[in-house]
C-alpha cells in the first residue's frame, strides 16, 4: 500500500505492541510500517510496564520515516482497591528516559518475590514513586478502563472484581451518575503538582463503549477545572484489522479462559486496531481540542532513543587501559612464542592487532573480558575444588569470531593459537568497525552457574544485567493455546500440534495469510487422506480460525525471558538507561532488552554461555580420575591420533561434539578428516550457509578427487580467489570468507565487507543484500576483470550464505573440542558415556540411545538399584551404573537423600526399611519400585540367593523381577512425611507378603522402564516385537534388520521396523524429511521426500514406532533408505496367541543373515517370553506413544 | 414444581428505524447513520452509541451498533442494527 500523503490531523499517543505480552497483537516494526501506510508523522510506543520494543520502534520508525515516541503505561500499586489504575507516561527528554527506566524498574523490582520466583507477579509501582521520578516526562492520565483519575468507588461494572482482566478492557468501567463525573479529582490534583500543568494531560478515549459519552464530558470538565489540556487516544493493540481478532483470543489466554467464557473481559469491539489521522479525529468530533493536541504534544516529546542513551562499560575511558593492555599482552607473548617458530609473526601481528585497538579505543573492551576472565578462574577454582583435575583445565574458553585475535589469545579469551592456525583477523576486528567486536565465552555449567551472579556483584547490581530474551509463539504452542482459548478438543488439539509444521514462516501483510503453519488441510476440512490421520472431522468455523490465529500469532513475542548468557555491564547505573528487572532464577537480573537492542544501543554485551560438552568433558577427566587414578590434561593429549581419526572417519561418533548427528556423521565417511584442519571444515560444513551456497557436494567431491589423485587441480571460479577458499578447495565453507571474497575479488574494504556480513545475519537482511549485489558484481569486474557471468556466479555463493554459517575461528575452537571427546570416547568410552548421561539434556542423542549405542560397542550399562545406584550414573568396574537422578517425579532432594541414607546406615534390607529409612514420598518410592530399582530387596531372604546373578539377567527364576510385588508392598507401607522443616520417618514395620500377581512382560518392563526414568537397559522395543512382525506380500521378504543393509544390494527394495530416535526437516532441505530409526542392531536413516512426508505427515511427524518401506540407496559408504511408504508398525503385529516366535520370525526377515557376531547377540533378545505378547498391537502403539523417549528434532532459532 | 423452560426476558424486537442522511445531518449534527426516527417517533437527542463485535468464531458472529436515543415524548429507547447481516434494526431494552 502506498503512504497516503495528508496533512497531520492527530498523532497515536497510546499504543499497545506485542511487548505488552498477551495484550498487543502487533510487533513494532509491524505498527510503523503501518503508521506509514496510513498517513501517521508519529507514533508512540506505550506497552505495560515495559520498554522491551521501544529500540525496535525506534529502529523501524526511522527507517519508515515515523517519529517515534517513547512511553510505557503503569501500573499503579492502590491499596484502595483490588484493582491496579494506570498512567501513561511519555518521554520528553533523556532525564524523562531514565526515570521511566527507574519506575519501570521500581514497577518489577517485587515480581519474583517470595518461593514461587519462577512465576513473575504483576508489576505495579506506587504512585508517590512516580510522582517522584516525574522529571522529564508527560503524564497521561489513563485509559478509559482503569484512568487514575476515575474513582473507582464510583464504578459500576459487574465485572469490577474480576482483577486484572476487566482492567485492560476499555470502557467497562464507565462513570456513574448519569455521566455527572465521578472523577477522583484529589489524585489529579497530585499529578498536577508533581508534573505541573506543561507536562499533565487529560486522557481521552472512545473506543465505542456504552458511557464512553458521559465519561469524557466528566474528563473535560476536570481539565478545565485543573487547567490542563485533555488530549486523544487511540489506545491501539493492533496494526491491521486482521489481527484483530487475535486481541481477543490472547485476553482469554491471559485469563485461563475461553473465549466463551471471557467476553466481559474482552473490549466489546475491534476499535483498536491502529486507524487513519482522519478517522482518530473524526471519532473525537466532540472533542477537537484534545485531537489538536495530541499534535502539540508530539511536537514536544523531542527523545530519539537512537543517539546516545549515555551508556559507558567499565574502562572505557580508562586512558592507562592501551598500555596495561600492551603490556599484558607483551609479557604473554614471551611465555607463549618463546621457542616457537611463529615468534616474529606473532609479534607483528600483535602490534597490527594493537593498532587497531588503539585506533578504535578499545583497550577497555579487552580488558574487562579479561578481569571477567580472572573472575571465572576464581570461580572455577571454587567449584572444582583446588585438587580436582579439572584445574588443569582453562576456566572457560572462547568461541566464535574472537578466536581469530591473537590478543584474546593472549590475554586467556582463546585457547585457539591463531598464527599457528592461520586465523585471519578481519571478521572480529578491522579499523572500520562500527559498535564493538563480539567475544562467546564457554564456561562448563557449574562454573557459569555460579560466575554470573559473582558478575552481578563483581560490578554492582545497579551496573550489571543478563540481556533479555523472548521466546515467540511458534506453530505447536499457538496451536496447544489457541486452540484451548476456542474451546477445542485437547486430544484433536494434541494430534494437530504434533503434525504441526514448525519451519512455518508466514508472509504476513495486513491479510490473513493463505496457508497457516497447519498445512495438513485434512484436519480443517474434515477429510483423512490417510485412515490414521483424521484428527478433527469438522469444519466449523472453530477450527478455520484456530489456523488463522495461529498463522497470526506466528512470531510474536509470548514472555520476557533471559539470554541464555549475555550480559551487560555499564560505568553508570544500567537502570538509567533500561529497565532492570529480576530474573526467574535467584540472583540473576536482566535488562527488558534482547540481544539485537542491546546491540542498537550500542551495549557491551559478554556472552557467558554454558556448554554442555564442556561440562561433559571435565566431570569425564574426573571420572577418570576416580576411576582409573590418571590424571588428563585435555591440552596435552596427542592431536594426531590413529585411533581417534580412525573413529572420526568411520562416523563412530554417538555422543561427541558436533560431529554426532545424522548428517555430520554421513559427511565424514564422505570427506575421511584425517587432521585437526580437516575438522575445523567439518564442524562448519553442515550449516546453512554452506549447504545453501551451494558448497557441500563440490567440497567433498574434490576431497574424494584430491584422495584419488593428489595431483587433481581445484577448479576456481576465479584465480583471484585462490588465495582465500584454497583451505576449503574452492568453496566458502566459512563465514570470515564471505568477506576475503568480497574483499580479493570484489573489491570491498574491509568495513564494507562487514557490512556485507551483517547483512547475511540481520532479520531483513534479503532487501540489504540486494543492496550489495550490484555492488559486487560491479566491483568483481572492475576489481579483478571478471566477467558479468562470473562475477554473478560468484555472487550466489556468497549469497547462498545468507543462511547461518560459523566463522573459521569459531570452527577451529569447536572443532578442537570434537576431537577431544572423541579422543575421549575412543579411549575412555565408560567415563564419557557416564559424562554424558550426567550433562543431560545435550547433544542429539537421547539417554536410551546413548545407552543402546554403547551396548553395540560392548560398554555394559547397569540398570537403576536403590543400593547401587548413585545420585548420578557413575562408573562402577568396567560398567556405567544409571543414577536414581534419573527417576522421574522423585524430587531431588528426595534422591541424595536417599543414598545419604544408604551411605550412613548401609544397604537397604527390605521394602519395609526403604520406605522408612529413605525418606522419600510415596510417589518417588512407587516410581523406585515400578522402576524396577528396588529388585534387590523385593524378595525374601531366602529367595534373593537365587535371583543374584549377573545383571543383565537380573531377574527372579520366572523372568520377573519383581516390580509388580515391590509395587503392592509400598502401596502398604506408609512413607515418610513431610513435617514442618524436616522430614518425619515412618516405622520399620513389616510389609505383608504380596499375593501372587501376574508375571510383568517384556514389553510391559519397556515400557515401565520409560515411564519411570526414560532409558531402557534390557531389551530395544524392535527385538521384543521383531518375533511379532507380520508382513505381508513382497515386502515381507525384504524386512531387514539395521545390521543387514550394509550387505544389501544398493537400489534394491527393503522395509525397516525401528524407534525414531530423531526427526529433522531443515528449512534447507526444500521439505525433505530425514528420519532416523534405531532397532535391535542400530541405525537406520531414512529419508522422506516432500510429497511422501504430505501423504504421511502424522506418522512422520508424531509415531514413535514405524515401519518404512523404500529404496536402498548406498554410495561411499553412506547408507539410506529412500522412503516410498511409513505405516505404524502396530498394524503389521501379529496377535498375541502366537506366542514364541524365533522361527517364524526369521523367516519373515530378509535373507541375508545378519554379520557372525551380531547373530549370537540377536539370539539373547529373541527368547522365549509368553509374556511378551502381553499387550495387542493397539496397545503397543498406545503405550509407546506414552513413554517414548524424546526424539531430536530441528527447530528454528528464537526469531523476534 | 418450576418449570424447566426458562422464559427469555427483554428479547430485541424488529424496529422501523429511519436514519439520518447527509441533510439530516447537517440539520440535527447527527452522526452518520443514526436514527432520525424509532417506530414513528422523532428521536430528539441521542445520547451514546458504541459497538459491539463479538463471536466472530462461532457459525453466528455478531455485529451490531447500538443507539441509546430519547425520543421527543421523553422516552429513552435503546436500538441497534446488525451490521451483518446488514440492515435489520432492533429495538432492546
Amino acid at each position: 500500500m502506498t503512504p497516503v500523503p495528508q496533512s497531520p490531523q492527530y498523532v497515536e499517543l497510546h499504543c499497545h505492541s506485542a511487548y505488552s505480552f498477551l495484550d498487543g497483537v502487533s510487533l513494532p516494526d509491524e505498527l510503523a510500517a503501518r503508521a506509514a501506510e496510513l498517513g501517521h508523522v508519529a507514533l508512540a510506543l506505550t506497552d505495560h510496564n515495559s520498554v522491551s520494543g521501544s529500540m525496535e520502534m525506534a529502529q523501524a520508525a526511522q527507517e519508515c520515516g515515523v517519529k517515534a515516541i517513547h512511553g510505557a503505561e503503569i501500573d499503579l500499586a492502590g491499596d484502595r482497591s483490588e484493582i491496579g489504575q494506570h498512567i501513561t507516561l511519555l518521554v520528553r527528554d533523556e532525564r524523562g528516559w531514565a526515570n521511566l527506566c527507574r519506575i519501570i524498574t521500581l514497577a518489577h523490582a517485587h515480581t519474583r518475590d517470595g518461593p514461587a520466583r519462577r512465576d513473575a507477579g504483576e508489576p505495579s509501582v506506587a504512585l508517590e514513586q512516580v510522582l517522584e521520578r516525574a522529571g522529564g516526562l508527560v503524564c497521561l492520565t489513563g485509559c478509559a478502563g482503569r484512568s487514575v483519575v476515575i474513582d473507582r468507588s464510583a464504578r459500576r461494572s459487574p465485572s469490577a472484581g474480576a482483577g486484572r482482566s476487566a482492567d485492560r478492557s476499555a470502557g467497562r468501567f464507565p462513570i456513574g451518575g448519569g455521566g455527572g463525573g465521578a472523577v477522583d479529582e484529589a489524585v489529579a490534583r497530585r499529578l498536577l503538582e508533581a508534573f505541573g500543568s506543561e507536562s499533565l494531560r487529560v486522557e481521552l478515549q472512545r473506543p465505542y463503549a456504552r458511557h464512553d459519552r458521559a465519561r469524557n464530558r466528566a474528563l473535560s470538565a476536570l481539565a478545565r477545572r485543573l487547567q490542563v489540556a485533555c488530549v486523544a487516544t487511540g489506545n491501539v493493540h493492533a496494526h491491521a484489522p486482521c489481527r484483530a481478532e487475535l486481541q481477543d483470543a490472547f485476553v482469554a489466554l491471559r485469563e485461563h479462559s475461553t473465549l466463551d467464557a471471557s467476553e466481559p473481559l474482552r473490549r466489546g469491539n475491534h476499535s483498536h486496531v491502529l486507524s487513519t489521522p482522519a478517522a482518530m479525529a473524526s471519532r473525537f468530533a466532540d472533542h477537537p481540542e484534545a485531537v489538536a493536541e495530541t499534535l502539540v504534544l508530539a511536537e514536544q516529546l523531542a527523545f530519539d532513543l537512537t543517539k546516545d542513551l549515555g551508556y559507558r562499560y567499565p574502562g572505557a575511558e580508562d586512558r592507562r587501559a592501551g598500555r596495561r593492555l600492551s603490556e599484558l599482552c607483551a609479557a604473554r607473548l614471551e611465555d607463549r612464542f618463546r621457542s616457537s617458530s611463529g615468534r616474529a609473526r606473532a609479534l607483528a601481528r600483535l602490534e597490527e592487532e594493537l593498532a587497531v585497538i588503539r585506533k578504535l579505543g578499545l583497550a577497555g573492551f579487552f580488558l574487562l573480558h579479561h578481569d571477567m576472565l580472572e573472575l571465572a578462574r576464581e570461580v572455577a577454582v571454587e567449584v572444582r575444588g583446588r585438587e580436582s583435575v579439572r584445574g588443569l583445565l582453562a576456566p572457560g574458553r572462547g568461541r566464535g569470531s574472537s578466536v581469530s585475535s591473537l590478543v584474546c589469545y593472549l590475554i586467556g579469551l582463546s585457547h585457539i593459537d591463531p598464527i599457528a592456525n592461520e586465523l585471519a583477523l578481519g571478521r572480529f576486528l578491522h579499523e572500520d568497525l562500527r559498535g564493538l567486536p563480539d567475544i562467546d565465552l564457554d564456561f562448563p555449567r557449574d562454573v557459569r552457574e555460579v560466575l554470573i551472579p559473582r558478575v552481578h556483584d563483581r560490578y554492582g547490581r545497579d551496573c550489571a544485567a543478563l540481556v533479555a530474551a523472548f521466546p515467540t509463539f511458534r506453530a505447536r504452542g499457538a496451536i496447544r493455546e489457541l486452540g484451548k482459548v476456542l474451546g477445542l478438543p485437547a486430544a484433536s488439539l494434541e494430534r494437530l500440534a504434533r503434525g504441526a509444521e514448525i519451519h512455518y514462516a508466514p508472509d504476513r501483510g495486513h491479510d490473513a495469510p493463505e496457508h497457516g503453519p497447519i498445512s495438513d488441510r485434512s484436519v480443517l476440512d474434515g477429510g483423512a487422506p490417510e485412515a490414521e490421520a483424521a484428527v478433527a472431522p469438522t469444519s466449523s468455523p472453530r477450527w478455520r480460525w484456530l489456523e488463522r490465529l495461529v498463522g497470526e500469532a506466528y512470531g510474536l513475542p509470548r514472555h520476557l525471558s533471559q539470554h541464555p548468557g549475555g550480559m551487560i555491564v555499564a560505568t553508570r547505573p544500567l537502570i538509567d538507561c533500561c529497565p532492570v528487572v529480576p530474573a526467574a532464577m535467584e540472583g540473576r537480573q536482566m535488562v527488558q532488552w534482547d540481544k539485537d537492542s542491546c546491540a542498537d544501543a550500542g551495549f557491551l554485551k559478554i556472552d557467558l554461555l554454558g556448554l554442555g560438552m564442556l561440562s561433559a568433558v571435565e566431570r569425564c577427566v574426573e571420572e577418570i580420575a576416580r576411576v582409573r587414578g590418571e590424571r588428563i590434561d585435555l591440552s596435552r593429549i596427542p592431536y594426531d591420533d590413529p585411533d581417534t581419526f580412525a573413529a572420526i572417519r568411520t562416523a563412530d561418533t554417538v555422543g561427541v561434539f558436533q560431529i554426532e548427528s545424522r548428517a555430520q556423521m554421513q559427511s565424514l565417511r564422505r570427506t575421511q578428516p584425517a587432521n585437526l584442519s580437516d575438522l575445523t571444515v567439518q564442524v562448519a560444513i553442515i550449516r546453512p550457509g554452506p549447504i545453501q551456497g551451494g558448497a557441500v557436494n563440490p567440497y567433498i567431491e574434490r576431497r574424494r578427487r584430491l584422495r584419488e589423485d593428489p595431483g587433481f587441480e581445484i577448479p576456481y571460479d576465479h584465480p583471484a580467489l585462490e588465495g582465500v577458499l584454497a583451505d576449503t578447495l574452492g568453496t566458502i565453507i566459512f563465514q570470515d570468507q564471505v568477506m576475503e571474497v568480497a574483499e580479493v575479488f570484489a573489491g570491498f574494504g574491509a568495513g564494507e565487507a562487514d557490512g556485507l556480513r551483517r547483512a547475511m545475519s540481520r532479520k531483513r537482511s534479503a532487501e540489504m543484500l540486494a543492496r550489495h549485489r550490484e555492488r559486487f558484481i560491479e566491483g568483481a569486474q572492475r576489481h579483478v576483470g571478471a566477467d558479468a557471468r562470473t562475477a554473478e556466479r560468484v555472487w550466489q555463493m556468497v549469497e547462498g550464505f545468507a543462511g547461518f554459517g560459523f566463522p573459521k575461528a569459531h570452527s577451529a575452537a569447536f572443532g578442537l573440542l570434537a576431537y577431544q571427546s572423541t579422543w575421549l570416547r575412543v579411549h575412555y568410552g565408560p567415563e564419557l558415556l557416564c559424562a554424558l548421561l550426567n550433562e543431560q539434556p545435550m547433544g542429539f542423542y537421547a539417554p536410551d540411545s546413548l545407552v543402546h549405542e554403547a551396548a553395540h560397542r560392548g560398554i555394559e550399562v547397569l540398570p537403576l538399584d536403590v543400593n547401587a545406584s548413585q545420585v548420578q550414573c557413575a562408573v562402577q568396574g568396567s560398567a556405567v551404573r544409571l543414577g536414581l537422578g534419573y527417576i522421574k517425579g522423585a524430587a531431588s532432594a528426595e534422591v541424595q537423600a536417599l543414598v545419604a541414607e544408604r551411605e550412613r546406615g548401609g544397604p537397604f534390607t527390605s521394602l519395609a526399611d526403604l520406605a522408612s529409612r529413605s525418606g522419600a514420598a510415596r510417589g518417588a518410592l512407587e516410581q523406585l519400585a515400578w522402576s524396577g530399582a528396588c529388585w534387590p530387596i523385593c524378595w525374601p531372604i531366602s529367595d534373593r540367593r537365587s535371583i543374584c546373578r549377573p545383571i543383565s539377567d537380573r531377574r527372579s527364576p520366572a523372568g520377573e523381577d519383581g516390580r509388580r510385588a515391590a509395587l503392592w508392598q509400598l502401596g502398604i507401607a506408609v512413607p515418610a512425611a513431610t513435617a514442618g522443616e524436616g522430614t518425619q520417618l515412618s516405622l520399620p514395620l513389616g510389609l505383608g507378603r504380596a499375593p501372587r500377581l501376574p508375571k510383568l512382560g517384556r514389553w510391559q518392563r519397556l515400557i515401565a522402564d520409560y515411564a519411570t526414568s526414560g532409558v531402557t537397559v534390557s531389551d530395544h522395543a524392535i527385538a521384543i516385537l521383531r518375533p511379532r512382525l507380520r508382513v505381508p506380500g513382497r515386502d515381507a521378504v525384504s524386512l531387514a534388520t539395521s545390521a543387514q543393509l550394509p550387505r544389501l544390494p544398493s537400489g534394491c527394495a527393503v522395509a525397516v521396523a525401528g524407534l525414531v530416535i530423531a526427526r529433522q526437516r531443515p528449512g534447507t532441505a526444500k521439505g525433505t524429511m530425514f528420519l532416523l530409526f534405531e532397532d535391535e542392531w542400530g541405525t537406520v536413516n531414512l529419508i522422506v521426500s516432500a510429497v511422501v512426508y504430505e501423504r504421511h505427515r502424522h506418522l512422520a511427524r508424531a509415531e514413535p514406532l514405524l515401519l518404512a518401506r523404500g529404496r536402498l540407496e548406498r554410495a561411499e559408504g553412506v547408507i539410506n533408505v529412500i522412503v516410498r511408504e511409513l505405516a505404524p508398525l502396530e498394524r503389521y503385529l501379529a496377535p498375541d496367541a502366537d506366542g514364541p516366535l524365533d522361527a517364524s520370525a526369521q523367516a519373515s526377515v530378509h535373507p541375508l543373515r545378519p554379520p557372525a557376531g551380531a547373530e549370537t547377540a540377536a539370539e539373547a533378545p529373541a527368547e522365549s517370553d509368553a509374556a511378551t505378547a502381553d499387550s495387542n498391537a493397539a496397545e503397543v502403539g498406545s503405550s509407546m506413544r506414552a513413554v517414548a523417549p524424546p526424539v531430536t528434532s530441528f527447530a528454528m532459532g528464537r526469531r523476534r | 414444581m418450576p418449570n424447566s423452560t426458562s422464559i427469555p426476558l427483554h428479547l430485541p424486537r424488529p424496529a422501523r428505524v429511519r436514519t439520518a442522511t447527509a441533510d439530516h445531518r447537517s440539520a440535527s449534527r447527527s452522526a452518520s447513520g443514526a436514527p432520525v426516527e424509532v417506530d414513528g417517533r422523532q428521536v430528539a437527542q441521542v445520547r451514546e452509541s458504541w459497538l459491539v463485535e463479538d463471536r466472530w468464531w462461532t457459525e453466528r458472529p455478531l455485529r451490531r451498533r447500538y443507539w441509546e436515543v430519547v425520543t421527543g415524548c421523553g422516552r429513552n429507547i435503546v436500538v441497534f442494527r446488525d451490521l451483518e447481516p446488514a440492515g435489520r434494526w432492533f429495538v432492546q431494552r
